[in-house]
């Protein structure tokens, strides 16, 4: 048990002490009311029990009107009806006590102001005077007897004197006569208790009432109830009598008359303590009613309070449970407070957020299904060497993977939720495809399946898309395929099996040729004369001629079908391309050949000599282009891409010429293209060759300024190489 | 500290109401109260105290006893050793009681002794509150109890209430009573 739970049962036990405390008191009040003996015994415990009560009860009835209140303020749920429902049993509880308090005080005091009525008080003063008028007749007769036994035995002295008193005692039915002389000192005694010694000095005030020759009577009442008449009477002085005498008499009143004196004298003194305690007594009962209208009254106010809280708690607990549901707790379950109808209520809550938290766990796992799924789609889609597409049909971007991006050469990541066409601003190939479709749409297709070639500042992009409608959303998933390296490679394989062919074919025949053209010469030149020689001398110069050219293209398609293993190792980009340039100087220095080198360009990992040859390639072409320019300047530059993915060289050859004709630009890399008049047409075929071999990128464009622009992108690690080359397959 | 300047407030009202509360109490037994002498002396193992006490007399009085009033009379004598660093030591502690009351029937003033059920009658006040404060040889300790060779202290009190009232009267009216004194302590030490 929790200290809380502890505190709470304690509050209740004392709560409980209290109000048994208060019924006792009120049962203890009831039964004093009939005994006041009792009441004095038992009132200080009434009291104190009435008073702890009270202050047990109003301390835990002011917390709880102070977090009533508090909670009231608050705008705790339900607090408003347990403070309705507080207010109304506490009326209820409260107005009838009140009442009741009222009326109890009215009776008290007329209870005990009836005590002490006029007419109370009237008959014990008749009591007390019929009393007296009884005594005082017997007090009178019995002093007269007195003086008549003084004057009886005034005459005698000595035993005489004491036959005399024995004889009168029993007479007069005396307890004891003792004859005193006048100074007070006893002189002879005669006692129905037979005692031999002589009693004391009797009282000043009967001395006093002999000397003044009065008799003397009272009434002395004994302990016991009992009651005794004593009476004096002075000696008629005898002839010859040394001194004044006296006789007291004692004679004892009848015990029926002393037992009616004692009663009356008892209720006088009883009215007399009452009468004068009148007030304190009302103020008491008062006080202790007070106390026990505290005691219920707190104890009704409390008891109220804690029944409203009782009964408004669920309440409270189905507002909370409400709120925690609508905040998504379905976890919530809430105590069954009975089997009743608010039970009933709970319970039906309890079902119920049971059943949401089922199917909202459901729900978590269908979705958490539905999101394992898409980001399983989503890493297929990234790892697609396709490009994908998700538009809808305003033509806004949905989705779209890398490849989409890298194949149409835009940034598309950033681009989810806008319009394609301002995407393709900046973007050639883009905006080439956004027309593209656009025209497709615009047509009605919304399903087809071709190829589709692209224009762009860096040449062209052969693609094979496909749309396909999304089912239901009126959108588009358009999937994309760059094909060029794949064209680009069937066409290569396709020319080199025509070079090897034609080295084969063509080769083999041209030597045979050229020596029998040498043969002819030689035997019929000398037997012809001079213009018949000359004829001859030209036409075999001719044909060895035209079979050496013939060699040379032969040799040229040959080189572009052989195609050697890669040696690869790790070589400076810059050192190859400075030795080559420094060649090309010394060859032509007619052509100002410029070098811009990256000083970060890092060693890539390259075939040498074929890197070389690319270069030089390209050196080459770049002069045979400038020839009849003023001012001819080539550049070559590189450029380390370490932020791009993966991580890559750039090498580029630039001239100021007349650049690429418009008509060939895109197929400028096609064996036996070619704008020069003479030439085989390869160069730039076995330049894209080699970079393909290297999982490179070639791409040929014209300046803004003039001029034209290769550019060849080298992957920086073999490995990288091999997935680039992976990927492009 | 809000609280703690209430609680402050309140038991300041208390205290008021405890010290104030007694002086106004109508005092009901006007009069004198007072030890005027006493003393002890050893007399054959037993220590004897002899002591004259005036009380307080009055019409009020008078004509409270005659309405039935009782009034009770204490007599209180302690006989303690002193303690330098502690409480005195009581070796004695003793209350005599008298009841005094008028008895309409007789017209006599009653002095009545409850525990030895006996009584004396008087025809005045006078003689009877005359006779209540004459004490004499009252043996109030025994040699044993007192060793000679410390020196003790002899307190005596006298008080007068108002004989039957409940107990719970009492205790409730403690502040208002008129009809409760007691006089000051008289002290000597006993000569051995």
């Amino acid at each position: 048990m929790d200290a809380r739970a502890l505190r709470r049962w304690g509050l209740r036990a004392l709560v409980l002490v209290g109000i048994l405390a208060g019924i006792w008191a009120l049962l203890l009040l009831a039964r004093s009311v009939e005994n006041s003996a009792n009441f004095n015994r038992r009132q200080p415990w009434i009291l104190l029990f009435n008073v702890c009560g009270v202050l047990i009860l109003g301390v835990a009835l002011a917390r709880k009107l102070w977090r009533l209140v508090r909670d009231f303020r608050d705008h705790v749920p339900g607090s408003r009806l347990t403070a309705r429902t507080v207010g109304m049993f506490g009326t209820l509880v409260v107005v009838p006590l009140l009442i009741i308090y009222l009326f109890s005080l009215e009776f008290l005091n007329y209870g005990i102001d009836s005590w002490f009525r006029v007419e109370i008080k009237q008959g014990l003063n008749d009591a007390l005077v019929l009393s007296r008028s009884a005594l005082d007749l017997r007090l009178r007769e019995q002093a007269r007897r007195t003086e008549f036994i003084a004057r009886a035995i005034a005459a005698h002295s000595g035993t005489d004197l004491l036959v005399r008193l024995d004889a009168e005692r029993r007479d007069a039915q005396a307890t004891a006569i003792t004859v005193y002389a006048a100074n007070g000192r006893p002189l002879m005694t005669s006692s129905d208790a037979g005692s031999a010694a002589l009693p004391g000095i009797p009282p000043a005030e009967v001395l006093m009432q002999i000397a003044a020759g009065r008799s003397y009577v009272r009434l002395e009442p004994l302990a016991g109830g009992r009651y005794s008449i004593v009476t004096a009477a002075p000696l008629p002085r005898a002839m010859g009598a040394p001194q004044r005498r006296y006789v007291l008499i004692d004679y004892a009143v009848p015990t029926e008359l002393a037992g009616l004196a004692e009663a009356v004298q008892a209720a006088y003194t009883n009215y007399g303590d009452m009468s004068v305690t009148r007030q304190p007594l009302k103020a008491n009962f008062k006080l202790t009613l007070t106390l026990v209208l505290l005691l219920t009254m707190l104890g009704a106010v409390y008891g109220a309070i804690w029944s409203a809280q009782r009964l408004t708690r669920p309440v409270q607990d189905l507002i909370a449970g409400t709120r925690a549901v609508g905040k998504g707790d379905f976890a919530m379950r809430l105590p069954l407070p009975s089997r009743d109808e608010m039970g009933f209520l709970v319970h039906s809550f309890n079902d119920m957020t049971k059943r949401l938290r089922r199917t909202s766990e459901e729900a978590s796992l269908s979705r958490q299904a539905v999101e394992r799924e898409r980001e399983r789609l989503a890493v297929i889609l990234s790892r697609l060497s396709s490009g994908v597409l998700v538009i809808d049909q305003q033509l806004n971007l949905r989705s779209a993977n890398d490849s989409a991006g890298a194949i149409l050469n835009a940034d598309l990541s950033a681009g989810t939720g806008r319009q394609l066409a301002a995407l393709a601003e900046g973007a050639a190939l883009l905006g080439s495809f956004v027309a593209a479709l656009r025209a497709r749409l615009d047509q009605g297709e919304r399903e087809w399946r071709e190829q589709l070639t692209l224009s762009g500042e860096t040449g062209g992009r052969v693609l094979l898309w496909a749309g396909t409608p999304l089912p239901d959303e009126g959108g588009l998933v358009i999937v994309f395929e760059d094909i060029t390296a794949l064209l680009n490679a069937q066409r290569n394989a396709a020319w080199g099996e025509v070079a090897r062919r034609l080295a084969h074919e063509i080769k083999n025949p041209l030597t045979p040729i050229q020596l029998s053209a040498e043969q002819l010469r030689r035997k019929l030149l000398p037997g012809l004369d001079t213009e018949h020689a000359r004829l001859l001398e030209r036409a075999t110069r001719t044909i060895v001629q035209q079979v050496d050219a013939m060699k040379q293209m032969v040799n040229a398609f040959s080189d572009y079908a052989r195609a050697p293993e890669m040696q690869l190792a790790p070589l400076s980009l810059n050192q190859l391309a400075a030795e080559v340039v420094e060649l090309y100087r010394v060859q032509d220095p007619a052509v100002s050949i410029g070098l811009e080198l990256d000083p970060q360009m890092p060693e890539i990992e390259a075939d040498r000599s074929r890197l070389r040859q690319v270069l030089a390639n390209l050196l080459s072409n770049g002069i045979e282009a400038l020839g009849g320019v003023v001012g001819a300047t080539i550049t070559v530059r590189t450029r380390w891409l370490g932020t791009s993915k993966p991580a890559q060289a750039e090498l580029s050859v630039s001239d100021n010429g007349p650049g690429f004709r418009e008509d060939i630009l895109g197929k400028a890399f096609e064996p036996y293209v070619t704008s020069k008049a003479r030439g085989t047409g390869l160069g730039l075929a076995i330049v894209q060759r080699i970079v393909d071999e290297h999982g490179g990128r070639i791409t040929a464009d014209n300046l803004g300024t003039g001029g034209a622009r290769v550019r060849v992108l080298l992957p920086a690690v073999a490995e990288k190489r091999t997935e680039l080359r992976r990927e492009r397959a | 500290m809000k609280n703690y300047y209430k609680t402050q407030r309140t038991l300041l009202f208390l205290g008021l109401v405890f010290a104030i509360g007694p002086c106004l109490a109508d005092d009901e037994l006007d009069g004198e109260l007072e030890i005027r002498s006493a003393y002890a002396v050893p007399s054959h193992g037993t220590v004897l105290l002899t002591a004259h006490v005036v009380y307080p007399q009055s019409e009020r009085i008078s004509a409270a006893l005659k309405d039935g009033v009782t009034l009770s009379f204490d007599l209180e004598v302690t006989v303690s050793r002193h303690r330098r660093l502690w409480f005195d030591a009581d070796a004695v502690d003793l209350m005599r009681k008298r009841e005094l009351s008028y008895h309409v029937i007789s017209d006599r003033f009653l002095l009545r002794d409850p525990e030895a059920n006996t009584q004396e009658s008087f025809p005045t006040l006078t003689a009877a509150l005359a006779r209540l404060g004459q004490v004499e040889e009252w043996p109030i300790a025994v040699d044993s109890q007192l060793r000679s060779d410390e020196e003790w202290q002899v307190r005596l009190r006298a008080g007068v209430r108002r004989g039957h009232m409940p107990d719970a009267l009492r205790a409730l009216m403690f502040w208002t009573d008129g009809w409760h004194r007691t006089s000051d302590w008289y002290s000597w030490t006993l000569v051995r």
